[in-house]
């Protein structure tokens, strides 16, 4: 059994102009498992939860308590919301690639189904809506004059001129390092998890995909908290001038 | 760009996938997020009134507790107070009835008395007037002779004069 490793996602078909990737297909899926399952939890929201409600509890308060914990408890209104959704949606996406299915389903040739984050698009993707919530949030909470004064310094001092280019640099490099250390993750653990079946389809492959949930779990946590460290970071006051 | 076209970078997927995300974040937050956090709120503020709602309960426990033993120790007292109150009233009553018992004794000594010096007059009287009939009865019989009328009297007068 051959098994190309791809980097691009395969497109399904088109709808109308719409390119439908394998990818974005299972996009939408993991977009429907949460949003059904958050319905059905907090359907008729109790006093003393229920089973679902109590799990979501669990884990809302957690995320709640750490974002409050960095970003106090005014801005953890409006960066719990994302940081949250980050982490449910990637963790959702890792944990479900590894379903059966995944990438053995063919359809017109090209595998039917795709691990979300092991394409590029939906990584830079989270990663782009991450760092424009980041800098629109620091615009909020510092004005506009206060979010340009971090990049261009007022002292034409030449240092302070390099620090501020090289701030700037470092956001792009956010970005690039959030969307490639997700793909790369989810990719890598794909393409060992392709080969491992290929050499070996039974009990071999066991302990790859417990690290694959590992993986997937720390990943989604790595991203939800580096996003609310660059929220918290970019929207604080900066501190004494050198 | 060529590193971009290599990994499939579409700017259509992408704005599709933030499309995704922002659907995501918005519905989450209307499902999942606003009644959860509301729902932990309410259990929070709940559970700091229960507290608040014990503290006091003892609290109020505490002082009835005090009061209880006050209540109790003022009672003990009252009560020792009324049976110390009866217990003298009690030994009153005792002294009194002695009291009056020992008069009505005295009284009925008293008239016990008296009424034995009346009967012992009347006895004597009656003696006396019996005593001459029964002398002459004697006599007669030591005498044999019925004395008369006369005789009686002289032997009664002499008896008499004798006896005083």
């Amino acid at each position: 059994m051959e098994h190309a490793i791809v980097l691009k996602p395969e497109i399904l078909g088109f709808y109308k102009n719409f390119p439908v990737t394998n990818t974005l297909l299972v996009s939408w899926i993991a977009m429907a498992v949460l949003i059904i399952t958050s319905v059905i939890a907090t359907r008729r929201v109790k006093m003393i939860p229920s089973l679902l409600q109590n799990f979501f509890e669990m884990i809302i308060d957690f995320g709640y308590t750490t974002v409050s914990d960095l970003a106090g408890s005014k801005k953890a209104k409006v960066f719990f919301p994302i940081c949250m959704t980050f982490f449910l949606f990637i963790l959702t996406a890792n944990w479900l690639g590894l379903l059966p299915g995944f990438g053995t389903i063919k359809y017109n040739g090209a595998p039917l189904l795709r691990s979300i984050n092991s394409d590029l698009n939906m990584t830079l993707s989270l990663a782009l809506v991450s760092a424009t919530l980041t800098h629109f949030f620091a615009i909020k909470y510092l004005g506009l004059a206060g979010y340009l004064k971090r990049w261009f310094s007022l002292q034409l001092f030449p240092v302070f001129l390099f620090v501020g280019f090289l701030e700037i640099i470092s956001e792009i490099t956010k970005v690039v390092s959030l969307s490639f250390r997700l793909f790369g993750n989810i990719f890598a653990g794909e393409v060992v998890l392709t080969t491992v079946s290929s050499i070996m389809a039974f009990v071999i492959p066991l302990p790859f995909y417990f690290l694959e949930i590992i993986v997937g779990f720390v990943q989604a946590a790595v991203f939800m908290m580096l996003t609310l460290v660059f929220m918290v970071l970019l929207s604080e006051k900066h501190g004494v001038q050198h | 760009m060529e590193v971009l076209n290599q990994f499939g970078i579409n700017p259509i997927l992408l704005a599709a996938q933030v499309v995704n995300f922002l659907i995501l974040l918005w519905l989450l937050n209307k499902f999942l997020y606003k009644p959860i956090i509301r729902v932990l709120e309410e259990r929070k503020q709940k559970v700091a009134e229960a507290n608040k709602n014990a503290e006091e309960i003892e609290k109020k426990l505490l002082q009835i507790t005090a009061l209880k033993e006050e209540e109790i120790l003022k009672a003990v007292k009252e009560g020792e107070k009324i049976i110390k109150e009866a217990s003298d009233e009690a030994l009153q009553i005792i002294e009194n009835g002695r009291r009056q018992y020992e008069e009505i004794i005295k009284n009925a000594r008293k008239d016990a008395k008296e009424l034995l010096q009346v009967e012992k007059a009347n006895l004597d009287r009656e003696i006396r007037e019996n005593l001459g009939e029964m002398i002459a009865l004697a006599l007669q019989k030591v005498t044999g002779k019925v004395l008369s009328k006369k005789d009686q009297q002289n032997i009664l007068e002499k008896e008499i004069r004798n006896l005083s």
